[in-house]
C-alpha cells in the first residue's frame, strides 16, 4: 500500500487520519501485505469460496407483524433529531 | 451463579459501548437473547466488563495487552462466569493463563441477537469460567435456536454431557514444534492418558492471514453504520455531511479499528478482491474440509495456547482454526505438579485444583494452557476429554 492508495482507502472508509496515524497504518499494512503473500502458495484451483460455515440455510421466521422498537426509542439515541426524524447537515445548497 | 457481560452484549437501557468511543453514549434499545435467558433462568447479573474495541483484540499494539476485564472479573471471584466475544483468541489465551477456562461454543448454537457485531461470520458469545461445570451450565441456558437470529441452528436447546467411549486425540506436530516449552509439556502430559496421534495441520501458516483478511472485510462493512447521525458519538465541529462522517469516525474509532477499516477497503477493492478476499474464502473452505476429515477419525484436536517468540498477530493462528471453521473449543489451564498435565486433586478449602489456580491468580501454579477443539456441535467430546484428562 502506498500513500496515495491509503488516501483513497481513507476516503472510502470515511476517515480523516492524522499524519502520525497514516505512518503507523502504512507500516502495519506493509507487514500485513508481506504476510499475505503466503496465501499465493496454496493451490485453490476449483475450490469454491466458503460463504457461510453453517451447514444449513438460514432459518427464516414467519412473516408476521410483531411489536418492535418504537420510533421514539430509536430516535432517543440520535445525536440530533427534528419532527420525528434523524437530523443531518444539508447536502444541497 | 453470578454472571458478567462484556458491554458488547446489550442490556436494555444500559450503555452498550462495546469498548468504543463511537458507542460511548449508546443506550441499548433491547436486551441480548443471552442476557435474557440467563436472567430468566434466575442467574444474578453482576454487571458489564469492558472489552477491547468491538471485542477485537489489538494485534498490532506495541505495548503488551492488558488482562481482559472478563478474565479479571472471574479470576478475582466477582462472578462465576463472564460472557464475551473472542474472535482473535485473547480470552482463550488469557483465561488459562489466569487459572480459568474459556468455552467457545459451536458457531450457530448461541444467539448473537443483541451482540454488537464486529466480524459476523466469526462473532460468537463464549464464556470465561472458573469451573467447567459452571461454564457448561451457563452455556446450556444460553444455547438454542433464536427466532431473532437466523444463523442459529433449529435445535431448541442443548444439553452437554460427556461423549461415551474411547477418546482419540490428534496433536499437530507442526504446531507443537512452535509451542512454548510449558505448553508443549502440558499437552504431551495431558494427551498421554488418551489414544493420541500426531498429524500435520495443513494451512496453519496461513490461518492468521485468512482470519485477518476476512475479519477486516467484515469489520469494514459492520462499522459503516457508525456515521454520527442515527446513534452513537458525533463530532462537535464539522462543516457539511462528509466532514461529519469522517471526523466522527476518526475521533470515535481506536487505531486497530482504523487499521482494520483501511485494510478492509483494500482487500475488498477491485485490485485485491480475487487475490486476497476471494482467496481467503477459498482457503477457509479448505480449512473446514480438513477439519471435517480430521473429526471423522478423532474426537478432539489439542493445540497449545501460545507460540514462542511470535507477536499477537501470529499467535492468533492458534485460535483461528476454531473460529474459521465454526468449531467448539475449550481452553484449559494446567498446573505444575500434576502427573498428567499438572492438575492436582483438591486445592485450598477442598476446592478443585482448577479453582485453586484461579484463587491464586495463577501465580506459581500454572504450567501453560491447552486448547481442545471438537467437531461442530460436539461439545460433549470436549467435556469427555476434559473429564478424562483432569
Amino acid at each position: 500500500m502506498d500513500k496515495q492508495s491509503l488516501v483513497d482507502y481513507e476516503a472510502m472508509a470515511k476517515l480523516c487520519l492524522t499524519e502520525n496515524e497514516r505512518a503507523w497504518i502504512l507500516e502495519k499494512a506493509h507487514l500485513l501485505e508481506q504476510s499475505f503473500s503466503t496465501l499465493s502458495t496454496i493451490d485453490t484451483k476449483d475450490v469454491e469460496p466458503l460463504v457461510t460455515i453453517l451447514d444449513m440455510y438460514g432459518s427464516l421466521r414467519e412473516d408476521m407483524a410483531e411489536k418492535s422498537i418504537s420510533r421514539e426509542e430509536i430516535l432517543s439515541n440520535a445525536p440530533e433529531r427534528c419532527d420525528g426524524f434523524f437530523q443531518a447537515p444539508k447536502t444541497l445548497e | 451463579m453470578k454472571f458478567a457481560l462484556d458491554n458488547s452484549i446489550m442490556v436494555k437501557g444500559k450503555i452498550a459501548a462495546s469498548g468504543s468511543r463511537i458507542l460511548s453514549n449508546f443506550h441499548a434499545p433491547f436486551s441480548a437473547t443471552a442476557y435474557s435467558k440467563l436472567k430468566n433462568a434466575g442467574m444474578e447479573y453482576y454487571g458489564y466488563t469492558r472489552p477491547d474495541e468491538f471485542g477485537v483484540a489489538p494485534l498490532f499494539c506495541d505495548k503488551p495487552g492488558e488482562i481482559a476485564e472478563a478474565v479479571r472479573c472471574v479470576a478475582d471471584g466477582r462472578c462465576d462466569v463472564a460472557l464475551g466475544n473472542d474472535v482473535f483468541g485473547k480470552l482463550r489465551r488469557q483465561a488459562p493463563e489466569n487459572g480459568l477456562f474459556y468455552i467457545h461454543p459451536t458457531y450457530g448454537t448461541v444467539s448473537r441477537f443483541g451482540l454488537i457485531p464486529a466480524i459476523s461470520s466469526m462473532d460468537q458469545i463464549g464464556l470465561v469460567c472458573r469451573s467447567l461445570d459452571d461454564g457448561f451450565a451457563a452455556l446450556s441456558i444460553i444455547a438454542g435456536h433464536d427466532k431473532n437470529d437466523a444463523t442459529t441452528y433449529p435445535q431448541a436447546d442443548y444439553s452437554y454431557s460427556p461423549q461415551p467411549g474411547n477418546l482419540r486425540i490428534a496433536v499437530p506436530d507442526n504446531v507443537m514444534q512452535l509451542a512454548d516449552e510449558k505448553s508443549r509439556q502440558a499437552i504431551l502430559a495431558f494427551t498421554g492418558v488418551f489414544e493420541s496421534e500426531s498429524f500435520e495441520l495443513k494451512y496453519f501458516n496461513a490461518l492468521h492471514q485468512v482470519q485477518y483478511i476476512l475479519g477486516c472485510a467484515e469489520i469494514c462493512n459492520n462499522t459503516n453504520r457508525y456515521d454520527g447521525i442515527k446513534f452513537g458519538y458525533r463530532t462537535s465541529e464539522f462543516s457539511g455531511l462528509n466532514e461529519l462522517y469522517s471526523k466522527t469516525r476518526a475521533e470515535g474509532f481506536g487505531p486497530d479499528m482504523k487499521l482494520a477499516s483501511i485494510m478492509g477497503c483494500m482487500v475488498l477493492s477491485r485490485e485485491h478482491y480475487d487475490s486476497l478476499y476471494l482467496k481467503a474464502m477459498k482457503i477457509r473452505r479448505l480449512v473446514k474440509q480438513q477439519c471435517d476429515e480430521l473429526f471423522s477419525r478423532y474426537d478432539a484436536i489439542a493445540l497449545p495456547t501460545s507460540i514462542e517468540d511470535r507477536d499477537e498477530y501470529e499467535q492468533s493462528a492458534l485460535y483461528a482454526l476454531a473460529t474459521l471453521a465454526g468449531l467448539p473449543s475449550v481452553s484449559i489451564p494446567c498446573m505444575k505438579d500434576d502427573t498428567r498435565c499438572g492438575v492436582q486433586d483438591g486445592g485450598p478449602g477442598g476446592r478443585s485444583s482448577i479453582q485453586y489456580g484461579a484463587q491464586d491468580g495463577g501465580r506459581n501454579v500454572l504450567n501453560g494452557g491447552i486448547q481442545l477443539i471438537a467437531q461442530s456441535k460436539n461439545e460433549g467430546a470436549l467435556l469427555s476429554v476434559c473429564r478424562g484428562g483432569l
